[in-house]
């Protein structure tokens, strides 16, 4: 049998739980024998495989109408999609935005904030339009949800480990945990 | 009482009537869980955590309010139940802000731990991301309504613990806000910062400001101590969280007598403002400054100092232990704690403070529990929610505005004529007691009790060593100020050629000193509390003093070998 294939990518994420991820330590060397990498967002590959992939994961929340098409395809192109981390399964931090409108999120960030010197609004045409921000499963159908922040490496490891044995992962005890 | 058998998942239980289908599970150990339900409340049913499935009943029932009656079936985790259960804890999250990551309480929260029970990995709702105000305007504690689950125990606890009344709800259904008064700002409320609601508050809606983020109950991060509060002679019982040597929250002891939870600003908080700077090493006058020393040295200056007069005295805090008030009677003849006397009146039955719960007038005389004994006033608050009446001889500003009767003194007669007629009336007397309350209350000896509000914390504990109030001497050869960790100076101090001070914090008394002796703080030190019943109550010590810092008698204790008193 072949290895199983399985991508990443990252959405409106700090990057904590792709380090995470890295934290499985001198495990991912095992894992590696069972699973191939095609593509993540540290890695030269970002797109998954049109060919399509075992093992699709997602961190971070939507916020943008680029993450609506990166969790489109990554759920076109993979058999399980995971939501790794609170923001891809709750929308978590990222969604404290919401609270605001827009336009003073934008300010705030562009033209008000401590560092910026005559800053200005992105507006070109080229770049993706904000969103409200949301969990990945208000967009696309997920398959398993893995929150913490970030999900622990034993976790997550736990849980690649389930899926290569053919078992859906289910979290409880100290599997489970929200910070 | 009668009895009723009822089965739980299959166990055949003989319980009383009158029980809680909860109580009666958790008499029998069967764990139903809850999140609105607090033991030092009353149940309301408001977040449906503890629905169970009663056989023959239509829908699920709530356990915390459904009483047991004769046959009941109950099944508290069927597959049912567990359903109903994470929808339940589905919509508590998806209402409002409920991320854990940002929140000092993850790991401490009950909303959380229920989450983590039933395995609840995802939120099936849409989150409406309002944005709810986040009330900063107390000093000691905020408001986050963003973390509210509208549970109403701190609504429950202010009404039925402090009975205060400060919390109330405004609108309805998801609109619903916890609010103060009619909706201003807590800080412009009438709420006294007792802080009970915070320590009932089961998510981090209500966050103490000083103990957030400094550790959590989570992975052992705090310990807990039992204490006793010395702030005023109540003598609450508290649980003290410490780490790393610091005190971390004060908390009332829900098991501890006379307050059963309850305490005040001055015992929950106030200990936390304490910033002046500590005397950890003796230092003995010499040509005219002070200097540090070792205790050898400081216990003999001192020693010698005391020896050479021919008239000395003691002043002391009332916060000092009952230890600490034997050793100090041994060394001096002559002493006295700072606070106030409160005159003992010479007729009429003893009281506790429990007598109040059951009194139907309450008669306030000479005395301000609103300012110094808050736990009392708070008492007194509840006992009038339950139909007695309150009468108020002289000034108690908090108190007042809930008395049928506020008099002066002159007037006495007036109040106690009235609660005469009383069947079990309370006299709550203090310092500020007049001739003519003296004279009025007696006409109630024989049918009320009455407690004496003294003044300082261990008053009781001093009296019963022989130590009562300061006699005001003018002047003396030799003082022994002993300040210990007590937040208030003492008042004028007698003229002494030679004075050595006992204290904790460097202070204006420290400069007059000629011998200065460290103390432990009211976390320090360990011994006996008096409280104003008569209580007598053995603490520990929650921190380890600052090294070369003895306990409260020990330099007392040395003095009394030096001068040849046992």
């Amino acid at each position: 049998m072949g290895k199983v294939l399985v991508a990443t990518d990252w959405l409106a994420a700090c990057a904590g739980c792709h380090m995470s991820l890295l934290d499985i330590d001198e495990r991912i060397v095992g894992l590696l024998e069972h699973i191939q990498l095609t593509s993540t967002p540290i890695t030269d590959l970002k797109h998954p495989p049109k060919e399509g992939v075992t093992v699709g994961i997602l961190t971070g929340a939507v916020n943008n109408t680029t993450h609506i098409e990166v969790a489109k395809q990554m759920r076109e192109r993979c058999k399980v999609l995971i939501a790794l981390g609170d923001c891809a399964v709750f929308g978590g931090i990222v969604t404290m935005r919401n609270q605001f409108s827009m336009q003073d999120a934008l300010r705030r960030a562009y033209i008000e904030s401590e560092s910026t010197v005559d800053g200005k609004i992105p507006s070109s045409p080229e770049l993706c339009r904000p969103l409200r921000a949301r969990a990945v499963d208000q967009v696309v159908k997920v398959d398993v949800y893995l929150p913490g922040c970030p999900p622990s490496a034993d976790t997550i490891y736990y849980v690649l480990s389930e899926l290569l044995a053919g078992r859906v992962p289910e979290l409880k005890g100290e599997h489970l945990r929200y910070d | 009482m009668a009895m009723v058998h009822i089965t739980i998942n299959g166990r055949e239980l003989t319980v009383d009537a009158g029980l809680t289908v909860l109580q009666a599970a958790q008499q029998a150990g069967i764990d139903i869980p809850t999140l609105c339900h607090h033991p030092a409340l009353p149940d309301i049913g408001a977040c449906r955590m503890c629905l169970v499935e009663v056989a023959k009943q239509r829908a699920l029932q709530p356990a915390c309010t459904f009483p047991v009656s004769e046959g009941m079936d109950v099944q508290t985790e069927s597959p049912k139940v567990v359903a109903a259960r994470k929808f339940v804890l589905e919509l508590l999250f998806s209402e409002r802000n409920h991320y854990c990551m940002f929140c000092q309480m993850s790991g401490d929260c009950e909303l959380q731990s229920l989450a983590y029970r039933y395995g609840l990995d995802h939120w099936t709702y849409e989150r409406p991301h309002e944005p709810l105000p986040v009330d900063g305007s107390r000093r000691y504690f905020m408001l986050d309504h963003n973390r509210c689950i509208l549970c109403r125990r701190c609504v429950r606890a202010c009404e039925e613990i402090s009975a205060n009344h400060t919390l109330g709800e405004r609108l309805r259904g998801a609109k619903t806000m916890v609010s103060a008064d009619l909706d201003v700002p807590f800080g412009q409320s009438s709420c006294v910062s007792c802080g009970t609601c915070l320590q009932v508050c089961p998510t981090g809606a209500l966050i103490e400001r000083y103990s957030a983020y400094r550790g959590r109950d989570a992975n052992h991060e705090l310990q807990h101590t039992p204490s006793v509060c010395a702030a005023c002679p109540v003598g609450c019982g508290i649980d003290v969280a410490h780490r790393a040597n610091h005190v971390v929250r004060i908390s009332g002891d829900w098991e501890a007598e006379p307050n059963h939870g309850l305490l005040c600003v001055a015992g929950r908080f106030e200990p936390f403002d304490e910033v002046r700077e500590r005397v950890t090493r003796p230092m003995v006058r010499r040509n005219g400054a002070l200097v540090e020393t070792d205790w050898e040295a400081a216990l003999t200056a001192a020693a010698e100092g005391l020896k050479k007069a021919r008239s000395k005295a003691a002043i002391a805090t009332g916060r000092a232990t009952n230890e600490a008030f034997h050793a100090l009677a041994t060394v001096f003849e002559t002493a006295g704690i700072w606070e106030r006397p409160v005159p003992k009146l010479e007729y009429g039955e003893a009281g506790t403070l429990a007598d109040i719960h059951s009194a139907d007038a309450i008669v306030v005389a000479g005395a301000a529990p609103g300012a110094r004994q808050r736990v009392v006033a708070y008492r007194i608050r509840k006992a009038l929610d339950h139909g007695a009446r309150l009468f108020v001889i002289g000034n108690d500003e908090y108190l007042e505005p809930h008395a049928s009767l506020v008099v002066a003194d002159g007037e006495a007669e007036r109040a106690v004529e009235v609660a005469a007629g009383a069947a079990s009336p309370v006299v709550l007397y203090g310092a500020d007691l007049g001739p003519g309350a003296r004279q009025a209350l007696r006409r109630l000896a024989g049918k009320a009790r009455f407690v004496r509000l003294v003044e300082g914390a261990n008053a009781m504990g001093a009296a019963a060593e022989g130590v009562g109030a300061w006699n005001g001497m003018a002047e003396v050869d030799a003082l022994y100020v002993l300040a210990g960790d007590d937040p208030q100076e003492p008042p004028a101090l007698p003229k002494a050629g030679f004075t050595v001070v006992q204290t904790a914090f460097k202070s204006a008394l420290v400069q007059q000193a000629d011998v200065v002796l460290p103390s432990p703080t009211w976390a320090e030190r360990q011994g006996h509390l008096t409280n104003l019943e008569g209580r007598v109550r053995p603490f520990d010590a929650v921190l380890s003093a600052p090294e070369g810092v003895p306990a409260e008698w020990q330099p007392l204790v040395s003095l009394a070998e030096r001068l040849g008193k046992k």
